[in-house]
Order: C-alpha cells, then structure tokens, then sequence
C-alpha cells in the first residue's frame, strides 16, 4: 500500500493530538494558553513591551489587579481596553490559579540599558529624593526590586511599561493615593531613569 | 471535465509541504476584521485586534484563528451528565451595523452617449454600503464572521464576506509544539479566511469608491470568486509562527438558476463563471513577532477550471493557476502605527480559444501591490500604495470601448493612492483617499481608442466609515 504523503502527514498530525501529551486543563491553564499568552506570553514574558511580564509577579498583586480589572476600580486606558473584558468573567478561584501560575514562572533577566540612566534611577530607587519629599522605592518594592506582597515585583519590567504607570499614577488614570504622591512629583527625565535600572534588572 | 480531473491530480505539492510540516515539528519553541460584535462579545476595546481598523494585530489574528469564540460575556448554557457543554451562547448576542458614506469625483467626466452630453462629476453614496454582522461565537470552539451587505448598485440586500470556522488548541511538547491550533473554516471568497493584510480579501484599499472606473482585469484570487463560491478548508497554526491552509472551492452563486428546474442549481450554461468541480486554494506563511514589531512572509495560491457562460458542462474550460506572494510589517508602538503591506500575484491562464473568450491559448496576469501606513494615536494618519497591474495583450479579452474598454488590447492599469483618515473614534474612519492612474488599460493617453486618458479616471473619494 503506498501512503501519500501528505494525508499521511495530516493523519499522524490529527491523530497525535488526541494522544498528545495530556496538557493540564484546569480551566485557568486553559484560559492562560489560550488568552493570556497572546500579550503576556504563555510564560509570563511579554510579547510587546505594551504589556507587562507577569512571570514571577508576586501572586497577591496579581491577584489583586485582576479583580480591580474584574471590578473596574483600575482604570487607566490599556486596563479598559484590554483587562475589563478579559477579567469580567473570572472567578475568585480562577484568578487564583491563575496568580499563582504566573508568579511560579521564572522572572524574566532585565534587558540592557544606558549606564547614566541606570545609575541614577538606581540612586533614586535605592535612596529616593529628598529636595522633592520621593521616598525610596525600595522600602516597599524591596532591595532588589522583587516586591513584596501587594507591593509588586519591579525589577526586570518592561520600561515604557514601567513609565507608562508612573505617569498614569502622577495623572491619576491608575489610581493609587501612595504611587500619586510620590510619581506626580518625578519628572519625565526622573521616571525614565527609574523605569531604566528597574527594567536592567 | 476529464481534462481538469487530470491536471489536478498533478497538482500534488505534498512533499513540499511535508517538509514544510516536518520543519516546523523540528523548530523549538520560543518566548513566545472589524467588528463591534466582536468588542461585545469579548469586553475588548477594538484596539486589542486591531491597530486602526480593519487591519489586524497579533491578537487579532489569533481570535480569528481561534474560531471568533473567546467571549467574556455571561452565557446561557447546558451540560450532558459527563459534564460537556452542550450549548453556550451568549446572553446578547454579537450583532453590529457598519455603515459606509461617501462622495467621488472624477477628474474628467463620462460621456453621456444617449443624449451626446456627459454624466455627473460627483457621485454621491448614502450609503456606499450598509451591513448587518453577526460576529462572534456560536458554540464553545464553533464561530462566525456573517455579514449581509445592501448594495447601492441592485438596491439589494445580499451576503457579503461570511466566514464559518471550527477551531481547537493541540499540544506536541515532545516534537517542540506546546501549542498548536488547528481549524477549518466555510467561506464564500478565497482569502477572505486570511489574517493578514496582505492577501486580496482584506487587502488595501479597505474602502474605495464604487462610482469610478474599475480596471476589470483582476486574477481569479484577486475578488472574482468572492461571494460566488464556497469553500471547505483546513489549517494549522503551529508555534505562533507557521500558518498553513488547504482549502477548496466550489461555485455557489446567488441569483442563478438551473434553466430546466428553476430551482437555484445544479448550475447550468446559463451562469457565468462556473468553477469546474473544486479549485484547490492554499496558503504557507511564518510569523515573527519581536517587541513592537510583526513580520510575515506567506504565499497562496489558486487554481480553477471555469465554464464561461454559454458553455455547458461538458465544453471548454480556462484554467487559471494564481501564485501570490506576500509580506507584511507592523510596529505597533503606544503612539505611533506603522505597516507595509506587500502583495504580488501572477496568474497563468490556460484559455480554451473554443469557448469564444480570449484569442490567446494561454494569457499572463501579473499585479502588484505596495503599501505604507501610518497612525498618530490611532486617531491621524494615511496610506499611500502604488499599484500595477500588467497582463498579455489579448485582443479577444480586451477591446476598444469608451471608457471601460482598451484599444491597445492589454489590462495594463498602473498608479498610486493616496489616503489620509482621521478617527475621533476608534470605530469611526472619515477619510479622503486620491487614486491616480499613471496608465489604464494599456496606455496613458486614448486608452479607450475613444479620447479618453489614464489621468481623466484620476478619483477623489471622501468617506465616512463606521460600525457600531
């Protein structure tokens, strides 16, 4: 019997998907291969410096900004275009999971970056401004910027998505009383320093 | 008919796209059309699929490919007892209108031959066209893209581009494919079924004026088809980065009708165009995405047998073979929009000279299209595409006429557009679009053999362009 082929390709295809490896389909996986990946990548890496890495987020942050997606109560323009309708329709539990997936991946390295730039938002980082009333970053993002709880993981972010949120914070379209006060008084030259040595590392 | 059977049989590309499949099985894997049914259906701004509309993002593409089903809408549903869902629909459904107005003027009027005057110089349309989609999910791997279009041209009401698609998500970790998705997809215009921008269905110009003068040599693939056939194909997406198709049209004309019965088929020698049993279409392409930006590279192709009208079953058939390159490029910054969209299509046509059509035995079809845009915010912004189309001389297929016709015998049509838009929403488009024609079919002055020039069909066209 002669196989053509390309059925015989297809075939093997079709057929190997059924018994392909048993993928995990809790339905949080599910949704994060199906949905989630296309921006934040199916490892919590972004695709686009347009939307965040997530992998090795803390969980409780994560979990915290999904449900103010869910609820509305983040409201900057990407979290409206994007987030309210990818959120709307998850649970407590599904959210959950879904932080905690994310928060196991393996933090992305930072990308490289101008060593001026670097040093001095790591100076403003570490020991923050004292002629402007900026504390240090680093007394709630921690030492090396890997967050703590509710206070997210920093270090090795995307930096326009980094700046992006400083200056939605100073605009308050990201509402957040602590982060207002603090990026409204940075200046542009301030933040893309900051955004600079957190995204390094 | 056994002449087509046979030379389809030879059109067996299975071991290249073997090698094709093989290769992307050996690849490991790595970091990895417009509608506001499809916002209501999944919560997202238009933005998310699309850079300005109906140019399509990475996201968007993966909705389409992944069926039009991911919805983040309450759904009405039911279960078996082993606990699979039965049925899930949607509370409201996905419905939007689009609606398209528009003004054209001509740079040199129409001869008005009944009366020895001319015609208007400014068409206006209210509407250009108007539409009702249903877009979005059916079932839970089962959805749509349905769009009825009223048509100023027959004061009708008829199908448009509709796109009916299975999809489903596999996993080949072993071979380096965690993640594949495979589909099928129903639709009634070759390419209408593609996510780039660079294939003809969803092509530039996205709108253009239908009171103008049309150069009407276009290949098979190039719109011909649309919405007078049907096709059942399949595809897979592997790794984010191969797409392949293969997919097969049949005719399914509306309005026509069997002369002996007067039902609506088996078609006859009384409808025109008949594709003679199935006309394979396929498509290869690769994607890569790197921060902002988005390459492709893809090819695709057709080949059909058609009757002419007047021509039964058994008579002669053309046979044309399309092979289209493409490539497309976006970077989609937070302010800043920019594309390129790159289509080159040659058609090879085998003309049956018995069937009182063409003079030649076998004719050349050759058109190119290259375009740039670029947005502000998705709120300012233009296109500018130069467009050529080059053909055989044939003076059966192309003769002297005013205004449509060619008295050098060729298609040869050339030029560019240039488009500028503005979007104070992002569902709506107000656009002014300047075509201007460097040649028309086949000569820049007296094309027509009636006084005519190329410039004289120069088009100033100004729309507006909405869905809601």
């Amino acid at each position: 019997m002669t196989l053509h082929p390309l059925p015989a390709a297809l075939a093997a295809l079709f057929l190997g998907t059924v018994a392909a490896e048993a993928a995990d389909n809790s339905a949080a996986l599910d949704l994060i291969r199906r949905e989630c990946s296309t921006c934040h990548g199916a490892q919590g890496v972004s695709v686009s410096p347009t939307f965040p890495n997530l992998a090795g987020q803390t969980p409780q942050y994560l979990g915290a900004q999904l449900r103010a997606f869910r609820d509305h109560s983040r409201a900057d323009p990407h979290a409206q275009a994007f987030m309210w309708g990818m959120a709307a329709q998850l649970t407590d539990d599904t959210i959950k999971e879904m932080a905690d997936y994310f928060a196991k991946q393996p933090a992305p390295r930072g990308a490289s970056a101008d060593k001026g730039e670097v040093a001095a938002g790591e100076k403003i980082y570490q020991e923050g401004v004292e002629k402007q009333d900026v504390p240090s970053c680093m007394s709630c993002h921690g030492d090396k910027a890997q967050g703590n709880e509710l206070f997210p993981r920093l270090a090795g972010q995307r930096r326009s998505y980094l700046e992006k949120q400083l200056e939605a914070f100073s605009t308050e379209l990201r509402a957040n009383e602590i982060m207002h006060e603090n990026a409204k008084k940075l200046s542009a030259r301030q933040i893309s320093d900051i955004a600079a040595y957190l995204s390094s590392l | 008919m056994a002449t087509t059977m046979s030379s389809m049989r030879q059109w067996r590309p299975h071991a290249f796209l073997l090698l094709v499949i093989i290769a992307a099985f050996l690849l490991a894997p790595r970091a990895a059309d417009a509608t506001p049914g499809f916002a209501r259906q999944t919560g997202v701004a238009c933005e998310a699929c699309h850079t300005v509309f109906p140019e399509l993002t990475p996201f968007g593409r993966l909705f389409k490919l992944n069926g039009y089903v991911f919805s983040n809408v309450r759904q009405l549903q039911d279960i078996n007892v082993n606990r699979e869902t039965t049925l899930a629909l949607a509370e409201a459904a996905p419905l939007s209108v689009q609606l398209e107005a528009s003004n054209t003027t001509l740079s040199k009027r129409i001869p008005d031959a009944a009366v020895n005057d001319a015609s208007q110089k400014n068409a206006t349309q209210f509407p250009q066209a108007l539409s009702l989609f249903y877009t979005g999910k059916i079932a839970d791997n089962l959805g749509a893209f349905l769009q009825l279009t009223w048509s100023p041209a027959t004061n009708s009401v008829g199908i448009d581009n509709s796109d009916l698609r299975f999809a489903d998500h596999g996993t080949f970790p072993s071979v380096g494919v965690p993640d594949f998705i495979y589909g099928l997809t129903l639709n009634n215009n070759p390419t209408s079924q593609d996510v780039w921008n660079s294939t003809p269905a969803w092509g530039y110009p996205f709108i253009t004026t239908v009171a103008g003068v049309n150069n009407d040599a276009k290949t098979q693939i190039d719109g011909t088809l649309a919405q007078t056939s049907a096709g059942l194909g399949g595809y897979l997406w592997i790794n984010n980065h191969l797409y392949l198709e293969v997919t097969g049209y049949r005719s399914a004309q509306t309005g026509t009708k069997n002369s002996v019965t007067g039902n609506v088929g088996p078609l006859d020698s009384t409808t025109a165009n008949r594709i003679n049993g199935v006309a394979p279409y396929w498509r290869v392409g690769w994607e890569q995405d790197w921060q902002r930006n988005s390459f492709f590279i893809g090819t695709f192709g057709l080949r059909d047998a058609t009757h002419p009208a007047g021509i039964g079953e058994n008579g002669p058939a053309d046979t044309f073979t399309d092979y289209g390159f493409d490539a497309q490029y976006q970077y989609i910054g937070d302010n800043h929009i920019f594309s390129i969209y790159a289509t080159w299509i040659h058609e090879h046509q085998d003309r049956n000279t018995a069937n009182g059509t063409a003079a030649n035995a076998t004719d050349r079809l050759d058109t190119a299209r290259l375009t740039g845009s670029y947005f502000y915010n998705r709120k300012i912004g233009g296109s500018v595409q130069i467009f050529s189309t080059t053909g055989t001389s044939d003076p059966g297929l192309f003769v002297a006429a005013p205004v449509i016709g060619s008295a050098a015998g060729k298609p040869d049509t050339q030029g560019a557009i240039f488009e500028l838009d503005y979007l104070p929403w992002l569902n709506t488009k107000l656009g002014v679009q300047y075509t201007a024609f460097r040649k028309f079919n086949g000569a820049t002055s007296n094309y027509d053999g009636f006084g005519r020039n190329a410039s004289d069909n120069n088009t100033l066209f100004v729309f507006v362009w909405t869905a809601f």
